[in-house]
């Protein structure tokens, strides 16, 4: 490995201090939150009672990596502002998401795809999608550690041998012990972190070139476009990122990704849901494409002026980049004058991106070790407090094979980019083809979708080694014709899973015994009413009801409260409704909250609300402090 | 016979698809060229209709979109300004990017 710069020994023990302070803060930060795990409900998804602005706001963490920060960098020095493509083509996927997937995972209370595909079709398909998905997970992990190890390296020049398993130890704790509520909120003080940090480089950056007007006066025509050439280049090219990556790619993050789903489980209602993919894609998403590429676009434009100028600007280092790999640290170190407790904050955000993905990852493949191997396989019989030990055994197992992914990872050659990609590509295809069949298409079956995951996956890894099979689909929808498909290979998998899918539901018949209520868009508004035990869904708007005084009245139901008329009026509710009640502080964001069914009690005044301590004590909350009612359905 | 005129109607509306998604391309490459930012921009934007079209059709045919639901309607609205939100951003910043001199050259 080529290093991007030379510390001297002052340096690096400063940038030490700042980075291994951060670390010890987020991790005694993240374990304070194991106490809100009552169960493993709580554990996964925190017993779905967040404000969408939580999740969505712990979200920017968790979508940028560690190898974010390299991999976008580098990309944007080579092909400039075009480094955002993979970032802002998302929305074209919101209807599927917002009306279809969303609503079908939440009132289902689908804890994880593989439990889907049990649902939807039968448990061989279940453990086909297991398989896959688990492969999808690890390979994030191990990539995410991989790639922070070689930025240490890079920088350090500490091996990977040392530091890869150290800061495992480190993020197996917090999430071992603090749990998704741990995750989430561990995210968003990260989330802060990544985005002051970056905003510190990016404004360093801008500062050493002489303002805003000269970056971009400095940066070619072709840095400066939001799109690539559209076939040329087989590695980064309009035409496959828009098949591989907008239609593929983000099936795939949005719908399988475990970690983003069960953060949209976490939320309070389907409208919170949607509110948060809302804010992700137009807000978390194109912040984060320009936070991860911009030092790219910077170094840039740094190098042109120099070139122009000819040397060094004014108080700063001549920068050099010879190997793009290293363009982030370089032109960070650069401009921020070598100075080391800056520079030491900027790798905290690097761990910061690492930590914030990878607990998200290893809580997600926990989750899915308890729910769909050792439950169904091993013990479905057994104490929550049991569970809940089972899934950090989970975790620590997810943290090994995260980890011993690393070794695999340093045999590959190539680009960061590359490695990422060629990988993602080959995986995804079939599942989110059958994943989308199987929640748009009410007749797609169990053989259908069994058959197209093993079929689709096989003919994808087949197309690795006989590329020429991908050429005539490249050449039909003008993509690359020079004989690499990293991008159009997903496509290739997804519509070779298609057509196996939908000739092998034609040819069988349909599972009519299989009931599939609710789990397909179609199927939604009895999935509603299931959701609600049975009766009609509201769906009339009320107004959120503040300032509720709690009173305790044991006779009432656990999981029930009484309202009085007029607030069941402002609330547009009928008895029998769910209704949200928390904590009255916004700012909780629903950490002391809970799901409730309502009944009118006429006697009762306008600012109370009797529920059983038991409820009380569930939605966690505390003496001398209002409720908020709001009715969710 | 109903399930016939369905599948008819999914047939028509696949060799439609697949006709534009051939010439459409095509279209583009000999008006701007491979490398132009345009030929980028509406062949995302072009397929991306298409692609967020059927979602928005799949969506009200489904019945998970209801519009006499006023939440859905306010989603559906969302969703639809949304595709021509990122278009128009997409399209300013193509614009400013050509129309702002480089200095690269001096």
């Amino acid at each position: 490995m080529e290093f991007g710069i030379e510390l001297d020994r002052g340096a690096i023990i400063a940038i030490s201090i700042v980075a291994g302070l951060y670390i010890v803060v987020i991790t005694t930060f993240g374990g304070y939150f194991a106490r809100f795990n009552k169960n493993i409900n709580d554990f996964f998804y925190s017993g779905n009672r967040f404000s969408w602005w939580l999740p969505a706001a712990s979200m920017v963490a968790t979508g940028i990596g560690s190898y974010s920060y390299l991999k976008y960098s580098e990309q944007g020095y080579n092909t400039g502002m075009s480094s955002t493509m993979t970032y802002l083509n998302d929305w074209f996927l919101a209807p599927f998401f917002i009306f279809g997937w969303l609503p079908i995972i939440y009132y289902a209370s689908i804890k994880s795809v593989p439990e889907y595909f049990e649902r939807r079709f039968n448990s061989t398909a279940r453990y086909i999608s297991l398989t896959i998905i688990l492969a999808y997970m690890f390979f994030y992990i191990g990539y995410n550690f991989y790639t922070i190890g070689v930025a240490l390296e890079g920088m350090f020049q500490v091996p990977q041998l040392y530091s890869v398993p150290l800061l495992a130890i480190f993020l197996g704790a917090y999430v071992t012990f603090g749990g998704q509520t741990a995750v989430i909120f561990t995210d968003l003080f990260q989330g802060f972190m990544l985005y002051i940090a970056g905003f510190l480089s990016i404004f360093a950056g801008i500062y050493a070139l002489g303002g805003f007007d000269e970056w971009w006066s400095f940066l070619p025509i072709t840095h400066r476009l939001p799109f690539s050439h559209l076939n040329e280049n087989p590695y980064f090219n309009s035409a496959g990122l828009f098949w591989g990556e907008a239609l593929a790619g983000s099936i795939a993050f949005t719908f399988m990704n475990q970690g983003f789903l069960m953060r949209y489980l976490t939320i309070k209602s389907v409208h919170d849901g949607r509110k948060a993919a809302f804010f992700n894609v137009m807000v978390t998403l194109p912040m984060s494409a320009i936070i991860v590429g911009a030092i790219g676009w910077i170094g840039k434009s740094l190098v042109i002026k120099q070139a122009v100028t000819g040397g060094a600007l004014a108080g700063y280092d001549f920068v050099q980049i010879d190997n793009t790999f290293h363009t982030f640290v370089i032109v960070c170190w650069t401009t921020v004058k070598q100075n080391p407790w800056i520079f030491g904050f900027v790798v905290a955000a690097l761990m910061a991106a690492l930590m914030s993905t990878i607990d998200t990852l290893i809580n997600a493949c926990a989750a899915i070790g308890i729910y769909d191997l050792y439950k169904p396989l091993i013990n479905d019989n057994a104490s929550d407090e049991h569970y809940l030990k089972a899934a950090r055994w989970a975790s620590v197992i997810t943290t090994l094979i995260g980890l011993l992914l690393v070794i695999w990872f340093n045999t590959q050659k190539g680009s960061l980019m590359s490695i990422h990609y060629k990988g993602i590509m080959i995986i995804i295809p079939a599942i989110v083809t059958t994943i989308f069949m199987g929640a748009f298409w009410k007749r797609f079956n169990a053989t259908a979708a069994c058959t197209s995951m093993i079929a689709g996956s096989i003919i994808t890894v087949f197309s690795v080694w006989n590329p020429k099979i991908i050429a005539p689909l490249s050449w039909f929808l003008s993509g690359p014709v020079n004989g690499e498909y990293i991008y159009f290979r997903a496509l290739f998998g997804m519509i070779i899973t298609a057509i196996i899918g939908f000739t092998v539901t034609m040819l069988t018949s349909s599972r009519r015994d299989k009931n599939v209520t609710g789990l397909t868009i179609s199927t939604l508004n009895e999935a509603m009413r299931d959701y609600k035990g049975g009766d009609t869904p509201n769906h009339k708007i009320g107004s959120k009801i503040s300032g509720l005084v709690p009173t305790i009245d044991n006779s009432i139901d656990e999981g029930w409260i009484h309202l009085s008329k007029q607030s069941m009026e402002e609330l547009a509710a009928h008895d029998g409704d769910i209704i949200y009640i928390s904590d009255s502080r916004w700012w909780l964001g629903g950490l002391r909250s809970y799901h409730v069914k309502v009944k009118t009690k006429a006697s009762l005044a306008n600012s109370e609300i009797e529920m059983s301590s038991a409820t009380y004590d569930d939605a966690y909350f505390l003496d001398h402090h209002t409720v908020t009612a709001e009715k969710i359905i | 016979m109903v399930a016939k005129t369905a599948l008819l109607k999914w047939l028509v509306a696949l060799a439609l698809f697949l006709a534009f998604a051939f010439f459409f391309p095509r279209m583009l490459l000999q008006i701007w060229g491979p490398a132009h930012p345009w030929t980028s921009y509406f062949y995302l934007y072009g397929f991306g209709f298409f692609y967020t079209g059927s979602g928005v059709l799949l969506a009200l045919t489904s019945g998970a979109c209801h519009l006499s639901r006023p939440r859905d309607r306010f989603w559906l609205k969302v969703v639809v300004s949304g595709y021509f939100y990122f278009a128009t951003l997409h399209a300013l910043w193509i614009y400013l990017a050509l129309s702002i001199p480089y200095k690269g050259d001096m």
